[in-house]
């Protein structure tokens, strides 16, 4: 399972530590992000990606709308509003919320139904099944020193459907680098060693 | 826990075994006794606010004080990142070399991948070393010519020079994929391939890949988020007084 990546938007020191010290007890694999403004929060995300905002609708101050607008945009990412009213939940659609004064019990099952979500969700998306026959094959024509090009021209594939399979085999095998893939290849009986230039 | 000036340098090194080739690299050795980081510090005429900012910086990875690193000169950073340069190129990487090497001489059914395992090293090093090389000789010297003018308002003509010939955008797109390879190499031992019988040394190797990646980022760090933000500051006060 790949990290997940958690925005934590609040302005508040206290909770923002407070937050991040529960975020611990959920596991390792997590990734935790903080902002305390709405300056270039947004904005971030191109970056970073995360999978999990946790967002105190206070940063945004007055602008209900803007902040709607943004979050409409969050695409996959989760959304969680953190808050201490209580009439939110009527005023967002968020995934889930989150009180001042909720207890341990709710607040670390909230967060780890999420996570579970998520961990469903990337199961179906990328199986950790060995490479397929065809990226095997690409594979191969990746390790011989071939560039993207060469390779849609010698399979008659378009260079997107080559990019797509050099990231898919990158993710299931962990390796980025031409040579890292190369060693697999060789290792694997995929071609010989002297066919490497 | 931050590291202060009133702790003890060897309590310091307890907490963080880390910490031992970041302290060599400001000249200090081990053997303290009870002194603080101060007196080390002032003994070996270490600048004390530098050497607490980077020492926590290594310590604790969420501890990142920007600002008070920006505002260190970038002679002491480029000093101190030289010296992190000349021990990867003396010690480390050859380190892990030998134990490549070694690894060669002992009992084991399938040569082949050791075999490969070295070239890819091989590879990695000569890419590292290039890398080092380029940083020493291109970036460095193009930073201090840059914190020069910025500070004097005075362009001299060998300054010019350097200026015209490089700008920190060019450094920043050749960074990251260093790393990258010593990644893989760790995943490939760990993932693809069968340790010989005898696994201590395999391991060591291993362990000792993960100790220098740790380092590499830590020193990576510096560069991307204090040093180049540093000069593309200065770069356009540059541009503005042309």
């Amino acid at each position: 399972m790949n990290n997940i990546k958690i925005v934590v938007a609040e302005a508040s020191y206290l909770i923002q530590k407070g937050l991040g010290a529960i975020l611990k007890k959920l596991g390792d694999n997590l990734i935790v992000q903080e902002m305390d403004k709405a300056e270039g929060l947004f904005e971030s995300f191109s970056s970073f990606n995360p999978d999990i905002l946790i967002l105190n609708p206070d940063l945004f101050e007055s602008s209900t709308e803007l902040l709607k607008e943004d979050c409409a945009k969050l695409g996959d990412c989760k959304l969680v509003i953190i808050s201490n009213g209580e009439e939110l939940e009527s005023k967002y659609s968020a995934d889930a919320f989150l009180h001042y004064n909720d207890g341990q019990a709710k607040i670390i099952s909230c967060l780890e139904g999420l996570k579970d979500e998520l961990i469903k969700k990337n199961k179906k998306e990328n199986s950790s099944e060995p490479i397929s026959a065809r990226e095997k094959n690409i594979l191969k024509h990746i390790a011989l020193g071939l560039t993207n090009k060469e390779i849609a021209d010698q399979l008659f594939i378009s260079i997107h459907t080559v990019v797509t399979h050099r990231k898919n085999i990158t993710h299931k095998l962990g390796i980025k680098s031409v040579s890292g893939l190369t060693v697999y290849a060789i290792l694997n009986d995929l071609i010989a060693m002297d066919e490497v230039k | 826990m931050r590291i202060t000036k009133d702790m003890k340098m060897a309590d310091v090194i307890q907490m963080n075994y880390m910490l031992i080739p970041v302290i060599h690299r400001f000249g200090i050795n081990l053997g303290f006794g009870d002194k603080t980081v101060k007196e080390i510090c002032e003994e070996t005429q270490v600048d004390l606010n530098f050497f607490l900012q980077l020492v926590n910086t290594y310590h604790d990875k969420d501890y990142f004080p920007k600002e008070e690193l920006q505002s260190i000169p970038s002679k002491d950073l480029v000093a101190y990142l030289k010296m992190t340069h000349s021990c990867y190129l003396n010690d480390k990487l050859s380190e892990i070399e030998d134990l490549i090497v070694a690894l060669q001489h002992t009992e084991s059914e399938d040569k082949k991948y050791i075999l490969l395992i070295k070239d890819f090293y091989e590879a990695y090093k000569n890419e590292m070393t290039e890398h080092i090389i380029h940083e020493e000789e291109v970036v460095f010297p193009y930073v201090l010519a840059v914190e020069e003018i910025c500070k004097t308002g005075v362009i001299s003509e060998k300054n010019q020079k350097i200026y015209d010939s490089f700008s920190i955008l060019k450094y920043q797109d050749v960074h990251d994929d260093v790393e990258e390879k010593l990644m893989d190499l760790r995943i490939i031992m760990i993932k693809y391939l069968t340790p010989p019988l005898d696994a201590s040394l395999y391991h060591k190797i291993i362990q000792t890949l993960f100790i220098l990646e740790q380092d590499l980022s830590y020193h990576s760090r510096i560069e991307n988020k204090v040093l180049i933000p540093k000069i593309v500051g200065m770069e356009k006060i540059i541009s503005e007084m042309n």
